[in-house]
């Protein structure tokens, strides 16, 4: 293969551009003439019935144009489980629930009028903890569960239950293998609820147009994804609805499917037309819009002494909160993945996805296997105490290699990238096989810890993305996609794939920024790790469909043979006639021979990638293939732990990931830095606390600490394997949420080196640390 | 923003005294705003006025004496200044270290000691090295002016003993004895900027042979303890004295940010690690 | 309604406000000056760092009435006649951007830093935008670029980091 020019070099940001100046407008900063304002009335309670709702003090405002209650929007939405409305009807169903929505000229109206209005509420019990919630007798939170409409064939409600969804593993025979296993290890675990914290809230302006049409500006990661669901929501045809998505700020999966775009639909049509702007404050983001679920899990495995894992059962019970809509699918992705990157001939996987009173979780970077992950990674490390076995050397023993095949089945090849490769690249650069040096304060202990981590996107058998390039009248190549960049940086690779392949300068290939489903082609959803392999293979094709236009008509005017036109740097010639070259511009929009004859017309290339050979899982066991590509990875960490107060600090945090193939190793390296410093915030700082009525106690950034530049680690450190991916857009593979995966569990093993106590529960907070610290002296007896 | 209140710039404080006493205890004073803004926005305050005192030259000093070992703060200093100040960072390291620790960058520029410790939380940095360190808080009201010990400012959660009519002026440190040691220690639940979950702040005092200590965020307001005398202690039993003191003076509970089990652990090690730092002697003042 | 004369990137503004209203509505939702962020509303996140007198500070908490008289920077200051600055371009060369949404009040916080403090040390840089929330970038990059840019600044172009002749005029003669 030829020297690549722009593929796997650091080329910078175009965006960067209008982000350091200023001038890049997010739906925050968005205004569109005549709009209003809306605030929320929120719940109080964790469950109740909605007795009364008062609003004529409110309706009295000068400037308030439309309130609205749950009773008079009978929707039901979601893209996997329909079980959301709009705003709370005849009960709510978590404390931060939206009740009432107003939309007036000002926001400070808006909230005025919120402030007046009464709602009166009859409480009802309430179930907090999703295994209080699967046991019999348990408070239903949707007792019209079975009267949803849901993805069948995916997705198995337990109908008069708070079982969302059940998913299943059952490859080979655990019972048995367990049974038989030399050593055997049960632990259990907890991830609480964390969230997303974009630095930008949600956002949406929705206009309601005459005719039956709607137009949305929205700060969101799917602009197709929330084009459909309204379509079907207020039986709208596609077309008529319009979704713009601008600069977003932040998403990580918070913004994917709805979010309040149905909402402000309705305050515009109760507004007589008038556009309306949501916007999320930060208490509302935390307490009312969607979370990371919660999860308790128990793993049980089972190893020979030489430690070959012959046995593992894990159950994951997920505290879905009040809705499931994306919780039915992080429950059915963290089993397939459940038991982590191993080879393991009898697993037997059940995930339950149930319902609380709680906010619900959506999508959160990761999808399921940071918090699965904590689980199985710890286990594994347990599992290596005791068989009195190096953690590095059982994970080596057990991880997918060639001729293994995963618990759903699916044969493990070499185009699967390097597990093993990932484990030893971190390893060696934690320098694993010395201990940590003592620290000279005796208070202080060090220690070092390892996890690997994998995830293949989490996507319907049908994913597709489409991309379409048109060539300007100067040649240079304008690139349309639906896919977001919310910050990942996906449109600089795509416009690098862009003028790699359409071999022209890269300053002349562009994204165009601003997706609207109007004319940026189709894409489902920018989620899962799969808009650069997607996109990036969409863009391939397009690219390619735009030299062929190119090179027919630059036949005709070199009197060549199509095949024998040979494309350099924006330019064509025939192969045997170099010396005579026609730059793209005079054929980007036809060519006109010296006579004035044209030929030709507009070049506009078309790409499109479906996902291809994906099944659905069996609903007994599992068995399927989900996967359209795996990435794997490791991270190895040291940590020192002052012993008296609790304070972990993270030396050195070194992350392997087996991308394939890097397509821009400026881009990567940001997106690794920052999942694993997101993932810090998860391992040490960051949960959702409640009170015993379910009230949320920490909405806010003052309470809820997610990491600072005073938090990072004194040093990272990012190694890349390169084991092409087929198919992959020059061999890459996503790796969008990798980095954050993992970084809980690799804290958590090395706490075991550093203090021999083995930790279950998430975040490892300072309190936490020196809490369990103590409570081992007095176990042993020793002073405290 | 929310909320329907009035706003008067003041030049002098005979001026900012009659606005509030006007306001009948409907006016708030401005400063910083970096509590009384967050509070308006929450609805948990609803003044119908606030009074800036910023244009009141008179509340803008910060004045130290190095001879004299006092300091002068006024009611308008911006944290950063405090923090920043190269005197008081000799002379009361315990002032200028807990200034560096509130909130961010930003925010110290706004907010004030002043109205750090009017606000009066558990949590307050400011008032534990005000404490040690002797304070006394000039105020001024419709009725003229007086000076508060500040032992006796902060009687309950966020309360005062001003009243509604009254602002403070300025916390004057007197003489700081020759050879005093001062420092503070805080523990948060992340490195970057937090609330107190438990605070010290102590004064080595050997020429009064004394050490005093306050503690913060383990009760309703910060805790100045009974001074330990050093005569009786050696430096091995001095801390463990200090830790036997707090231990009987304050009732850490459980909150958002920590438990009770949690303080009540950290706060024997903040004590004396801030004893071991402040009988250094290489380190400290 | 209070009038508000204050200038804004060397602009003499005048407007009128009710006295609940922050310098950042005044900014955002007035003067259509959008650069700069709400990412909470209470000073937590630094997304509205702007620079009031130089100082950094969140507009979220400064009222509007408070910035009469006094001078005030935002983000669409920091370029002149169209050409970015060196520290913006050290951003985009570093790699220090993502979702962008925190990124005028980092340049902002960074620019005041570098302005008391041309050449800071890394711990000074990290003290400085600590009170810069970012989610997506993990700091090492944003580091990187004010780290990049101090340097490039003080080899290069020590005047750029001093105050442009107005701006000294003024100071020496104590006005805004």
């Amino acid at each position: 293969m030829s020297e690549l020019r722009y593929v796997g070099k650091g080329v910078a940001r175009e965006d960067g551009i209008d982000k350091v100046a200023g001038t890049a407008r997010y739906t925050h900063d968005l205004v569109v003439p005549g709009m209003l304002h809306a605030a929320l009335v929120k719940s109080p309670h964790a469950s109740a019935r909605i007795v009364r709702v008062a609003t004529e003090a409110a309706e009295a405002l000068p400037g308030v144009r439309a309130i609205l209650t749950g009773d008079s929007l009978c929707y039901r939405l979601g893209l996997y489980m329909q079980d959301k409305c709009i705003l709370a009807r005849e009960v709510v169903r978590y404390q931060g629930e939206a009740v009432v929505a107003v939309a007036a000229d000002s926001l400070d109206i808006a909230r005025e009028a919120c402030s007046q209005i009464e709602v009166e509420y009859e409480p009802l019990d309430a179930v907090l903890d999703p295994r209080d919630a699967m046991a019999e007798g348990a408070h239903l939170v949707h007792p019209d569960l079975a009267d949803y409409e849901h993805m069948k064939g995916v997705f198995f409600p337990k109908e008069h239950t708070n079982i969302a969804h059940h998913q299943k593993i059952r490859k080979g025979d655990f019972d048995a293998a367990f049974g038989h296993a030399d050593v055997q290890l049960t632990a259990s675990f907890y991830n609480p609820p964390v969230q997303h914290v974009p630095m930008e809230t949600h956002a949406t302006i929705a206009q309601v147009l005459p005719g039956g049409r709607a137009e949305i500006w929205t700060s969101s990661q799917s602009p197709y994804t929330v084009r459909h669901l309204m379509s079907d929501a207020f039986d709208m045809p596609h077309a008529n609805i319009r979704v713009h998505v601008p600069y977003v700020g932040g998403g990580f999966g918070g913004k994917a499917g709805l979010g309040l775009e149905p909402l402000a639909y309705v305050l515009s049509r109760a507004a007589g037309g008038r556009p309306v702007k949501v916007v999320a404050t930060r208490e509302e983001e935390f307490n009312t819009l969607p979370s990371r679920q919660g999860l308790h899990s128990t793993i049980e495995i089972g190893c020979t002494t030489a430690g070959k894992i012959e046995a593992l059962k894990s159950t994951y019970v997920w505290d879905a909160g009040a809705y499931a809509d994306y919780g039915v699918n992080i429950g059915r992705a963290a089993a397939y993945a459940g038991a982590g990157p191993y080879a393991i001939d009898n697993c037997w996987i059940d995930s339950f996805v149930v319902y609380t009173n709680k906010v619900f979780g959506t999508a959160y970077r990761g999808f399921g296997h940071l918090e699965v992950l904590w689980g199985v990674e710890r286990a594994v490390d347990m599992m290596a105490r005791k068989l009195d076995m190096d953690p590095v050397k059982l994970r080596r023993t057990n991880l997918l290699k060639e001729g293994d095949t995963t618990i759903t089945g699916e044969p493990f090849t070499s185009g699967h990238g390097s597990p093993v490769g990932c484990l030893e690249a971190a390893a060696e650069a934690i320098d694993w096989e010395a201990p940590s040096e003592a620290p000279a304060e005796p208070n202080k202990v060090r220690g070092k810890g390892i996890a690997v981590l994998h995830k293949a996107p989490a996507m319907p058998t049908y994913t597709s993305c489409a991309a379409v390039i048109k060539l300007d009248e100067d040649g240079a190549a304008d690139i349309l996609v639906s896919g977001v960049d919310y910050g990942q940086g996906t449109y600089t690779v795509l416009r690098q794939i862009a003028a790699e392949e359409l071999k022209i300068p890269i300053e002349r290939a562009h994204v165009t920024w601003e997706c609207d489903t109007a004319f940026s082609p189709y894409d489902w959803q920018t989620v899962a790790s799969r808009f650069a392999y997607m996109g990036g293979n969409a863009v391939i094709e397009a690219a390619a469909d735009c030299l062929r236009q190119i090179r027919d008509v630059a036949g005709k005017a070199l009197d060549a043979d199509p095949a024998d036109i040979v494309c350099e740097n924006g330019e064509v010639f025939a192969r045997e006639r170099p010396d005579k070259r026609i730059p793209y511009s005079r054929l980007s929009l036809g060519y006109t021979f010296p006579n004035g004859n044209s030929i030709g017309g507009p070049v506009i290339g078309r790409g499109r990638f479906i996902a291809t050979g994906l099944t659905h899982l069996d609903p007994e066991t599992g068995q399927g293939l989900p996967a359209q590509y795996w990435t794997y990875g490791a991270h190895a960490v040291e940590v020192e732990i002052d012993t008296e107060t609790g304070e972990i600090e993270i030396l050195k945090i070194v992350t392997a990931i087996d991308a394939g193939k890097i397509l821009n190793p400026k881009l990567v390296v940001g997106q690794v830095v920052g999942g694993v410093v997101q993932g810090l915030g998860s391992a040490l700082s960051e949960g959702f606390l409640f009170d015993e009525s379910g009230r949320f106690l920490n909405p806010s950034l003052a309470d809820y600490k997610i990491p600072t530049a005073k938090d990072l680690p004194r040093e990272t450190e990012q190694i890349f394997l390169e084991n092409p991916q087929p198919g992959g857009p020059y061999g890459a593979r996503g790796v969008a949420e990798h980095p954050m995966i993992s970084v809980p569990s690799a804290v958590g093993n090395a706490l075991y080196d550093a203090l021999g106590i083995e930790f279950s529960t998430l975040p490892l907070s300072y309190e936490r640390i020196l809490l369990r610290i103590l409570e081992e002296k007095v176990e042993k007896g020793s002073p405290s | 923003m929310r909320g329907n209140f009035e706003y008067v710039h003041t030049r002098s404080i005979g001026e900012a005294t009659r606005h509030l006493a006007d306001a009948e205890g409907h006016a708030a004073i401005l400063a910083g705003g970096t509590d009384l803004l967050v509070n308006v926005r929450n609805g948990l305050t609803t003044p119908a006025l606030l009074v800036d005192i910023k244009g009141i030259e008179a509340l803008g000093r910060l004045e130290v004496s190095e001879n004299d070992r006092t300091a002068v703060i006024g009611a308008s200093v911006p944290l950063n200044r405090i923090a920043e100040d190269a005197a008081i960072r000799r002379l009361f390291p315990a002032l200028s270290e807990a200034a560096l620790s509130i909130a961010t960058y930003q925010l110290r520029n706004r907010a004030t000691l002043v109205g750090n410790l009017c606000n009066a939380s558990p949590a307050s940095d400011s008032l534990p090295p005000l404490l040690v360190l002797g304070a006394q808080i000039y105020v001024h009201g419709e009725e003229g002016e007086r000076v508060i010990p500040l032992r006796a400012f902060c009687t309950d959660v966020k309360q005062t003993c001003l009243r509604a009519d009254e602002i403070v002026t300025e916390v004057r440190i007197p003489q700081l004895q020759d050879g005093a040691r001062t420092g503070f220690i805080k523990q948060q639940r992340i490195r970057g900027h937090d609330l107190a979950v438990v605070n010290v702040a102590g004064a080595f005092l050997p020429g009064d042979k004394m050490l005093k200590i306050a503690i913060g965020s383990c009760g309703p307001t910060p805790v100045l303890l009974e001074p330990i005398d050093l005569g009786s202690h050696s430096p091995e039993t001095l801390a463990e004295e200090a830790v036997r003191s707090a231990k009987a003076a304050v009732s850490p509970i459980s909150d958002v940010r920590a438990s009770a089990t949690y303080r009540s652990a950290v706060l024997p090690v903040l004590i004396r690690r801030l004893i071991a730092r402040l009988l250094d002697a290489k380190g400290g003042a | 309604m209070h009038t508000v004369s204050f200038r804004v990137n060397s602009e003499p503004q005048t407007v009128s406000v009710p006295a609940a209203t922050t310098l950042l509505e005044l900014l955002r939702d007035r003067l259509h000056l959008t650069g700069t962020k709400e990412g909470c509303g209470v000073g937590e996140c630094g997304a509205c760092t702007v620079l009031l007198d130089g100082a950094p500070v969140t507009a979220c908490l400064v009222l509007a009435v408070e910035a009469d008289g006094h001078d005030v920077r935002t983000i669409e200051g920091e370029a002149t006649g169209g050409e970015l600055s060196a520290l913006q371009q050290a951003f985009i060369d570093a790699g220090a951007i993502q979702c962008g949404f925190c990124t005028p009040g980092m340049i902002m916080s960074a620019r005041a830093l570098l302005t008391r403090s041309p050449n800071p040390s890394d711990e000074e840089i990290i003290e400085a935008i600590a009170g810069n929330l970012c989610r997506c970038t993990g700091y090492e990059a944003v580091v990187a670029a004010i780290r990049n840019a101090s340097r490039q600044l003080t080899r290069e172009a020590p005047a750029l980091l001093a105050d442009d002749e107005q701006t000294k005029a003024e100071k020496a003669s104590g006005e805004p």
